[in-house]
C-alpha cells in the first residue's frame, strides 16, 4: 500500500512540475527577459527527473522486476528518457534549444501516462512466462531511449521543415506571434527554440543569417540525436532478435511490432544515406525524418492499440498466452 | 618555395577524367613524383579525380612505362607524402587502369561496370529502401496466411479499396504470404546487391581518399575548408602538441601540420553494410537449410527428434542428432499468488540410439534446451488425462479434451459415465480444469459439486460414487528447430551494433600552416559539425601567443609525425 501511495506521490508531483515547466517555457518565449525564470524551469526538470527516476525505482521495488512490461511503464520510461535527453547538454555547460523539445515531450508523455486513459492497466504486477528474461531490460529500455532519441531527433526536422517551409512562403514572416493564430505543436517548440538562440547571439545583425544559423543548428543538432537515436534503435531490434530466439524459436518472426521497428529502422537509414549526398541534405532528409516521426508512433502505439501478434503484453486489453 | 601558378595540365587524360562517384572502378591514388610539383595546390581539385574507367582508349595514350606504375601503386598503400619532398598532390594525370581490357574484351568488361554503376546508385538504393518499407507495411495491414476464400472476402472486386487493391493483386503478387513473396524476396536480394556494388565502388575508394594524410600548402585551400580561423603570432608546433592532447594524430612537416582523428568512423560504414550482408547471408542460410517441428507430449511419453522435424528448404541435411530419443519426464506449472501462470517447464532427458541418457534438462519459456544443433523450446501445454480412483478402484486414467480453443484461456474437461457407457443416453460426472492445479466436479444432473486439487488425496462422494482425483497429468507442447544460420547472423549482429556504434564518431581533419608569425588553421568533419567548431575554437584558445617572433626560429623540431 504504501508503494502505491508513494507511486501516486511521485506521478502528481513530477507532472505538476514539468507543467509548471511548460508555463515558464511559454511566459520565456512571450518575454525573454527572465534569465531566472529559465533557470527555474532548468531545476524544474531535474526535480522531474528525479521523480521519475523515484517513480520507475518504486515500482521496480514494488514489482520485483524493472517494470518495462506494459505500455503504462513503457511511457514512463519514455519520458524519462526524454528528460535524460534534455539533462545530458545541462550537465555539459550546453546551453541549446534542446529543451525547447525535449520538456514538451516529456510533459505529453507523462501526461498521456497518469492520465485516465490507462487507470486500468497501472495495476499489472505479473510477468507472463515470455517476459521474464534479463533481455527484457536490455530489450526494451534500449528501443524506448531509441524511440525518445529518434522522436526528439525528428521533432527537430520537423522544426528545421516549419522553418524553411516559412521562409518559402513567407506569408506568417511578419506575423511574430504565432500563437495566437495556430495550434501546431512544432511550430510552439520553434518560437521557443528562437526565443532561446535569440538569447545566446548577442549580435543580430540581420534576420536572414540568424535564421540560416538556426537551420544549420537544427539540422546538424537532429543529426546528432537522429544518430544516436539509431544506435539504440539497432541494439534495440538486435537485442531483441536474439531473445526471440530463446524465447519463440526464431530470431525473425516478423511480428507486427517486430516489422514495424524494423520499417522505423529502414526510415531512419534512408535518412542517413540521403544525407550522404550533399544535394540532398537538409531539407530532403528532414522531410523522411518526419516521415519517421509518424512511423516511431505507428511502431510504439499503433501496433499496440491492434493488441496484434506476440508482441501483445503492453496492448490495453492485457493477453496472456503462453 | 616552388612556382604557386596553379596551372592545370592541359593533359588529354585529365579531360577524360571522371568523377570519384560515378566511376564505378576506382584505381588507387598514385605516389607523386616530386616531377610534378606545379600542381600542389590544386589539392582540392585533384582530391576528387584520382580514379576514372578504365578504357581501352587510354591506354592507348599512355605509354607502357606509366601502366606498369600505376599496377604498382594499386598495391600499395594510399599513404604518400611522408616520402618525397611533401608536395601531397595526387597527380590528376595518374588516372587510368592497369593492362587489359582493350578492343572487344573492352566492352565485356565494362557492362558489369556499368550494371555495379547502376547498382550503386544512390537514388536507387533509396529507392529500393522505401519499396521495402512500404511492403512490410503492406505486409503488416493484409491478414498474412489466410486462405483465398479469406481474401476473396475482404478484398472483394465490386469494392476495391482505394478505388483499384481487390483479392487479384494479393493473390497474384503473393503478398497473403509477403515475407516469402518474390516481390519482397527479390527486393531484398537486389538491395543486398546494392549494398556491394556500393560498398565496392563508392564506399572503399571514399576511405581509401580519407586515409591519405596530406598536407595543405596553400593558405587559400585551408582557408576554404568548413572551419577555418587565422592566430596571429603563433606556432604551428605548439597547435601540434595542444591537437595532439585532444586525441588527435598530428603529422608536421615544416610549416605545415595535418592532424586527424576518428579516422574508423570512414570504415565503419562499409561495416555496417558488410553486417548486413552478414545477416542477409544469415537469414537465407537460416532459410534454405533449418528444421522445424513441432509436438505435443504427454508426461510421461517419448518422442524421436527426427520424427518431428521437418525440412524447410533445399539445403536441410539431419544429422546424427535427429536420432535422440526425447524422454518428458515431468511437466508443471508455476502460479502467481493470483492464480496466473508464472513458468512453465519441462523435464526433459535425451536418450541416445541405445537408450543411455545423454543430457538432463528442465526447459521452460525462455531457457531451451540444446543439444547437437538441435533446440527444443517450451512454447504450449495442455492437459493430457486425469488419473482418478473410483471407489477406492483404479486408478483409471480419463483423458481431457480441449474445450475452448479460441480465447485467452484453456479449458479442457472430461467426463466419468455413472452407468454403462452403451445405452444410448449416458449420464455422469464432469470434470472440467483451466489448469493442472484445480479440477472442478459436477453431477449427473450438471450442478456444482465441488473442487479438489489433484493431489490432496481428498475423496468427494458424487451419487454415492467416491472419487479420489490422484493426479493430473498434462502434455508439453514443445518446438524443435535446427538452424545453421544463427551463428552467421549473430555474427552480423555483433558487427552491425559495433560498426554502428563506430559510425558515431566524426572524422575530424585539421590542416595548419605556419605563414610568417601567423597560423593559418583550416578544418572540416564528416559528422559532428557544431561540436567540431566548438572544440576547435576551444583547442585555438589554448594556442600560446608568442611575444618575440625570434623565439620561433629557435623551436626545434620537437614533434614530427
Amino acid at each position: 500500500m504504501i508503494f502505491s501511495t508513494l507511486e501516486h506521490i511521485l506521478t502528481h508531483i513530477s507532472f505538476s512540475v514539468v507543467s509548471i515547466v511548460i508555463t515558464i517555457h511559454l511566459i520565456t518565449l512571450l518575454a525573454d527577459e527572465f534569465v531566472e525564470l529559465y533557470d527555474s524551469s532548468e531545476k524544474g526538470m531535474i526535480t522531474t527527473f528525479f521523480c521519475i527516476t523515484g517513480l520507475l525505482v518504486t515500482r521496480w521495488i514494488f514489482l520485483g522486476h524493472l517494470p518495462l512490461s506494459d505500455l503504462y511503464e513503457s511511457l514512463i520510461f519514455l519520458s524519462w528518457s526524454f528528460s535524460i535527453i534534455h539533462m545530458v547538454p545541462y550537465f555539459k555547460k550546453h546551453k541549446n534549444f534542446l529543451s525547447a523539445i525535449t520538456a514538451p515531450s516529456t510533459f505529453f508523455t507523462q501526461g498521456f501516462a497518469t492520465s485516465g486513459l490507462l487507470t486500468d492497466m497501472h495495476q499489472s504486477e505479473i510477468l507472463v512466462p515470455a517476459l521474464q528474461s534479463q533481455w527484457l531490460m536490455m530489450h526494451v529500455s534500449m528501443m524506448i531511449l531509441g524511440y525518445a532519441a529518434l522522436l526528439c531527433g525528428s521533432l527537430f526536422s520537423v522544426a528545421f521543415l516549419v522553418i524553411t517551409f516559412r521562409k518559402i512562403i513567407r506569408i506568417f514572416d511578419k506575423s511574430n506571434n504565432l500563437l495566437n493564430n495556430s495550434f501546431f505543436f512544432s511550430e510552439i517548440q520553434y518560437m521557443a527554440e528562437r526565443k532561446n538562440v535569440l538569447r545566446n547571439i548577442s549580435f543580430l545583425s540581420s534576420r536572414n543569417y540568424y535564421r540560416f544559423q538556426l537551420i544549420q543548428q537544427l539540422d546538424d543538432w537532429g543529426y546528432r540525436i537522429i544518430s544516436i537515436g539509431f544506435i539504440f534503435l539497432t541494439i534495440g531490434i538486435l537485442s531483441g532478435a536474439v531473445w526471440a530466439n530463446e524465447a519463440w524459436g526464431s530470431y525473425w518472426n516478423w511480428d507486427p511490432k517486430e516489422t514495424w521497428a524494423f520499417i522505423t529502422w529502414t526510415i531512419f537509414a534512408i535518412y542517413f544515406h540521403i544525407r550522404t549526398n550533399k544535394k540532398l541534405e537538409g531539407f530532403h532528409s528532414a522531410i523522411v525524418a518526419s516521415i519517421g516521426f509518424l512511423l516511431i508512433w505507428i511502431c510504439y502505439f499503433g501496433v499496440n492499440l491492434l493488441g496484434i501478434g506476440l508482441h501483445s503484453y503492453g496492448s490495453f486489453t492485457l493477453t496472456i498466452s503462453i | 618555395m616552388e612556382t604557386l601558378n596553379p596551372t592545370k595540365p592541359s593533359t588529354p587524360s585529365l579531360l577524360k577524367t571522371h568523377f570519384l562517384k560515378s566511376s564505378p572502378l576506382i584505381n588507387s591514388t598514385i605516389k607523386l613524383k616530386p616531377q610534378i610539383r606545379s600542381l600542389y595546390n590544386r589539392r582540392t581539385l585533384s582530391l576528387t579525380i584520382t580514379c576514372k574507367l578504365k578504357t581501352s582508349k587510354d591506354i592507348k595514350n599512355k605509354d607502357k612505362n606509366v601502366s606498369r606504375k600505376i599496377l604498382l601503386s594499386d598495391l600499395a598503400p594510399p599513404v604518400s607524402e611522408e616520402s618525397g619532398s611533401g608536395n601531397g598532390v595526387v597527380p590528376p594525370k595518374a588516372a587510368g587502369g592497369g593492362g587489359g581490357g582493350g578492343g572487344p574484351l573492352g566492352f565485356v568488361k565494362r557492362l558489369p561496370r556499368r550494371v555495379l554503376s547502376v547498382l550503386s546508385n544512390l537514388p536507387l538504393a533509396i529507392g529500393e529502401m522505401f519499396a521495402i518499407a512500404a511492403l512490410m507495411a503492406l505486409g503488416t495491414f493484409i491478414d498474412q496466411g489466410e486462405a483465398p476464400d479469406f481474401y476473396f472476402q475482404k478484398y472483394p472486386e465490386e469494392n476495391p479499396v482505394l478505388g483499384f487493391f481487390t483479392w487479384r493483386w494479393i493473390l497474384t503478387l503473393g503478398f497473403d504470404h509477403m515475407f516469402s513473396s518474390p516481390v519482397f524476396l527479390g527486393l531484398l536480394a537486389l538491395l543486398g546487391a546494392s549494398l556491394m556494388a556500393c560498398t565496392y565502388t563508392t564506399q572503399i575508394p571514399l576511405v581509401k581518399v580519407a586515409r591519405r594524410w596530406n598536407f595543405l600548402h596553400s593558405a587559400e585551400t585551408i582557408r576554404k575548408q568548413e572551419f577555418s580561423d587565422i592566430l596571429p603570432r603563433a606556432s604551428v608546433q605548439d597547435l601540434g602538441v595542444i591537437l595532439m592532447g585532444a586525441g588527435y594524430e598530428v603529422f608536421l612537416k615544416g610549416p605545415s601540420l595535418y592532424a586527424f582523428k576518428g579516422l574508423a568512423s570512414r570504415f565503419a560504414p562499409i561495416g555496417v553494410h558488410l553486417a548486413m550482408l552478414l545477416i542477409m547471408a544469415g537469414g537465407t542460410l537460416s532459410a534454405a537449410g533449418s528444421f522445424r517441428g513441432s509436438v505435443t507430449v504427454p508426461q510421461g511419453l517419448n518422442f524421436v527428434v527426427g520424427d518431428v522435424l521437418a525440412p524447410t528448404g533445399f539445403l536441410s541435411t539431419p544429422t546424427e542428432a535427429f536420432n535422440t530419443e526425447v524422454h518428458v519426464n515431468r511437466f508443471y506449472m508455476d502460479f502467481y499468488d493470483s492464480g496466473e501462470v508464472s513458468q512453465f517447464h519441462t523435464d526433459l532427458s535425451l536418450l541416445d540410439f541405445d537408450g543411455k541418457e545423454v543430457l538432463r534438462k528442465t526447459i521452460s519459456v525462455n531457457d531451451p534446451l540444446r543439444y547437437g544443433g538441435i533446440t527444443i523450446y517450451q512454447t504450449d501445454w495442455s492437459f493430457s488425462a486425469l488419473q482418478i480412483l473410483k471407489n477406492d478402484e483404479g486408478p483409471f486414467n480419463l483423458a481431457m479434451a480441449p474445450l475452448k480453443i479460441n480465447g485467452d484461456k484453456k479449458l479442457f474437461g472430461t467426463f466419468l459415465p455413472a452407468e454403462d457407457v452403451n445405452s444410448p443416453n449416458v449420464k455422469g460426472i464432469s470434470m472440467l480444469a483451466r489448469d493442472l492445479q484445480s479440477i472442478v466436479l459436477y453431477d449427473q444432473d450438471g450442478k456444482f459439486v465441488g473442487v479438489r486439487r489433484p493431489n490432496s488425496k481428498l475423496p468427494i462422494v458424487i451419487d454415492g460414487t467416491k472419487i479420489v482425483i490422484e493426479d493430473a497429468i498434462g502434455s508439453s507442447g514443445l518446438q524443435l528447430k535446427t538452424d545453421p544460420g544463427v551463428p552467421v547472423v549473430y555474427a552480423g549482429f555483433g558487427a552491425l551494433m559495433l560498426t554502428t556504434c563506430i559510425s558515431y564518431l566524426s572524422h575530424s581533419q585539421v590542416w595548419a600552416l605556419q605563414d610568417g608569425t601567423a597560423v593559418i588553421v583550416g578544418g572540416k568533419t564528416n559528422r559532428a559539425k557544431a561540436v567540431f567548431e566548438d572544440e576547435v575554437n576551444r583547442l585555438l584558445d589554448h594556442v600560446p601567443e608568442i611575444v618575440e617572433s625570434s623565439s620561433l626560429s629557435k623551436q626545434s623540431d620537437i614533434i614530427s609525425g
